[in-house]
């Protein structure tokens, strides 16, 4: 009788709930900006439909509203707007968050993601790492580092496997150089390049010379900037050595991505860096149609004397990334959203595009169509879901591989900005002696002129907040 | 009073069709740049998303003087600035002298219209061209330059040349369409001053020493003092696309350098209290060569 009585009860409460619920399912505008994603991009607009249609089926009944700004110059126009007081509830930072984030307007994502049923499991490592130090930034994307790839059939006719230390990856660079691969009938093809920096090198050359981590400890126990460090030294004189060489492109340093792009392509340069997945795609994309049927292999990074790795992953906080406005009125409606689009539904959606444009559905088959190359995931990208078919080709399987296999977080850390001036000025005192050094117009002789250098720019300054920081 | 107001109705009257033409340029200038002049107090607060913002009084100031790298940004803005003030500004001068001296339209129309073409090029594509054109391993000035027998010489990252870049750089792009002005303000002297030039026994040298320069003076001295009020605004979209890692401390200048510290980490008071600084200093500048000028010639910007 209890029993029956109690199950009644349930059974009403229930329906009470439901109905309670259908009787104020208002529909709840969340407004969003994002680069790139704008009104008047028709993918945009119909991935915004889709996923209200299939939040609406679910019972949340939430319109998106995409806020307009233009690309270029994103970064500067977003701030403004928020400094005018237009704080939409999904914000996409691209940089200048902290200052947003220092008057307290932004939300602390983590007592919102526990709450979800997808996005907590969505995460990767280095998310939840830098959720933990920076709380206001979520960017659930798999992990950006510099990785060489080249030619399949260079590779092949250098007669030599994938280097694994760094005297192999000389030895295939010089291969590289002597060995007329581009067919034009001269040794002119340079090993390697990099586009504007030595930022690219450095994303798998740093820890086969020692360079863990921003702040290393020298024999005294003291912190140092690893940009004035023993191990950086050794790493500039083996550049200087690919430089003198001509391993190295000697006008690395003023050309831009797209310049090494052609140098690749064209067949100038031999290997050149990846900074995340779709990159090895569009690489090989564009080197097909130049050489049709030429495949990419993506190298390791090659082990040195200092160890094997790749660039330590500043994990202070995310670069980039999705905020949550503190005053919204919608924030439940936000993290349904995403945890929707951490979902497996909302994870077809963000991976594959639109249907007919960027994949076809065949019964139960899935087609990739090759405008999927086009297509940014505008969300998220989960660390949780497979994809019914494979979406990227076996180097960029690697890449993403690569970047967990030798995930190492960082001990780097934010500034405050009253040390913003010095860490400009010694990230450009080491920029320029780095390449005085490398390009040889320096001596190596003179390394201790240029660390008093970077100590009188403002070094000084941040060693001791260092020091502080990392006691 | 009344008789100035009566004066102003009679000549709007008169001239409306002209004052109607003048609206939208004015409220342009009143919209753009005479209202955000008060907004210029941001320079002296923090801002604040949930206002009120917080008065800090010179703290920006006082914050970027105390960079360790200001003066050296403030030196490079000046040399730069003077480097182009010195070599750039008399270019288009000799440009429209040389226009007004061919005698054939059709060859000079032409002529015009291909110096003229660099003017509405972006700056990312003249860096593009700049750096092609200067590369030492295969670039047209260095194979010059080998023919010649001299060793390449790496231009885009040699501290010593790459002022001279943007200086070049920024005579090929503007000297054409700067010379629009003063070819205009040639074709406005009277032909009678040429004719009686020319019965005194005048050539072409005296003609241009004695007519043509005198008659676009007032020009140049405006020109020059407003170009004077620019100086420290040189170029921003110039530095950024053609520095790199090298010789970005030889040519980073106050709008550059406020761009990374300021703008892309968000501290707007800071990189407004170096906009004021440099209005104030190119007001002063104006203010200073008008007053010169007027000493000197009679003739200024008002």
């Amino acid at each position: 009788m209890f029993y029956k009585a109690s199950k009644t009860l349930s059974a009403a409460l229930l329906a009470g709930t439901f109905l309670s619920g259908a009787a104020i399912a208002e529909p709840v505008t969340i407004r969003m900006v994002l680069k790139d994603f704008i009104s008047t991009n028709p993918n945009s607009v119909a991935h915004v439909e889709r996923i209200e249609a299939a939040l609406a089926e679910q019972g949340h009944e939430i319109d998106i509203e995409i806020v307009d700004l233009p690309a270029s110059g994103y970064a500067d126009a977003l701030g403004i707007m928020l400094l005018s007081g237009d704080l939409p509830d999904l914000i996409y930072f691209q940089g200048g968050d902290r200052k947003i984030a220092d008057q307290n307007v932004l939300e602390d994502w983590r007592p919102w993601i526990a709450e979800t049923e997808h996005l907590k499991g969505a995460l990767y490592p280095h998310n939840e790492a830098r959720l933990d130090n920076y709380p206001y930034l979520m960017h659930v994307f798999p992990l950006r580092a510099q990785q060489p790839v080249i030619r399949t059939d260079w590779l092949e006719a250098t007669g030599l496997s994938a280097p694994a230390t760094v005297d192999e990856y000389t030895a295939l660079l010089t291969a590289i150089r002597d060995n007329d691969l581009d067919g034009d009938g001269e040794n002119n093809t340079f090993g390697t390049t990099a586009g504007g920096s030595l930022k690219e090198l450095n994303g798998y050359l740093n820890p086969a010379f020692g360079i863990t981590a921003t702040w290393l400890e020298d024999g005294s126990g003291s912190w140092i900037h690893s940009q004035i460090s023993a191990q950086e030294r050794d790493k500039l004189a083996y550049y200087s050595q690919l430089y003198a060489e001509g391993l190295l492109d000697p006008e690395y340093i003023t050309i831009n991505w797209e310049a090494k792009e052609d140098r690749f392509y064209t067949g100038r340069v031999g290997v050149v860096s990846a900074s995340r997945p779709s990159n090895v795609v569009v690489y090989q994309t564009k080197m097909n149609t130049v050489h049709p049927n030429t495949t990419l292999t993506l190298l390791d990074p090659p082990a040195g004397p200092g160890g094997q790795g790749l660039l330590a992953v500043d994990v202070s906080k995310e670069g980039r990334g999705w905020a949550m406005s503190a005053l919204s009125e919608n924030k439940e409606a936000v993290a349904t959203l995403l945890d929707f689009m951490a979902s497996p539904e909302g994870q077809f959606m963000e991976q594959f595009g639109l249907e007919g444009i960027h994949h076809v559905i065949n019964g139960d088959q899935v087609e990739v169509l090759p405008d999927l190359g086009s297509w940014e995931s505008p969300f998220m990208i989960s660390a949780s879901w497979t994809p019914p078919v494979e979406l990227f080709p076996a180097p960029a399987r690697q890449y993403l591989q690569n970047t967990q296999d030798h995930f190492l977080p960082d001990n780097a850390f934010a500034f405050p900005s009253e040390l913003a001036a010095a860490v400009d000025a010694t990230t450009n005192i080491y920029n320029e002696w780095a390449f005085k050094f490398v390009s040889g117009t320096a001596s190596f002789d003179q390394w201790g002129e240029y660390v008093e250098a970077w100590k009188a720019a403002g070094g000084d300054s941040l060693i001791d907040h260092a020091s502080q920081v990392l006691q | 009073m009344n008789q100035k107001f009566e004066n102003l109705q009679q000549s709007f009257r008169r001239w409306w069709p002209f004052y109607v033409m003048l609206a939208p340029g004015l409220l342009f200038y009143l919209v753009y740049h005479y209202l955000p002049i008060w907004e210029a107090r941001l320079a002296f607060q923090d801002v604040r998303i949930i206002p009120p913002n917080i008065w800090v009084g010179t703290k920006h100031f006082v914050a970027l003087a105390s960079s360790p790298v200001f003066l050296q940004v403030l030196m490079n803005t000046i040399v730069i600035s003077a480097m182009k003030l010195v070599f750039i500004f008399p270019v288009p001068i000799l440009v429209a002298l040389l226009l007004n001296e061919v005698r054939s339209a059709n060859y000079r129309k032409f002529v015009q219209s291909v110096i003229y073409l660099p003017h509405y090029l972006s700056w990312v594509v003249i860096a593009g061209i700049t750096v092609a054109t200067l590369s030492p391993s295969d670039g047209a000035v260095n194979e010059v330059i080998g023919l010649m027998g001299f060793d390449p010489i790496p231009f885009m990252t040699d501290t010593g040349s790459i002022r001279w870049v943007l200086v070049f750089s920024e005579m090929w792009r503007s000297a054409g369409w700067d010379s629009l002005i003063y070819f205009a303000a040639i074709v406005g002297i009277s032909q009678e001053l040429y004719e009686a030039a020319e019965m005194d026994g005048a050539g072409r040298w005296q003609k241009i020493w004695f007519v043509t320069i005198p008659g676009i003076a007032p020009t140049i001295a405006t020109l020059f003092i407003l170009n004077v009020g620019l100086f420290l605004s040189q170029g921003f979209d110039q530095v950024i696309n053609l520095s790199n890692d090298v010789v970005r401390s030889h040519i980073d200048i106050v709008d550059t350098y406020v761009y990374r510290i300021g703008l892309q980490t968000g501290e707007f008071a800071l990189a407004t209290a170096a906009g004021l600084f440099k209005g104030v200093i190119g007001m002063i500048l104006i203010i200073s060569a008008h007053t010169i000028s007027k000493r000197l010639t009679g003739k200024g910007v008002w």
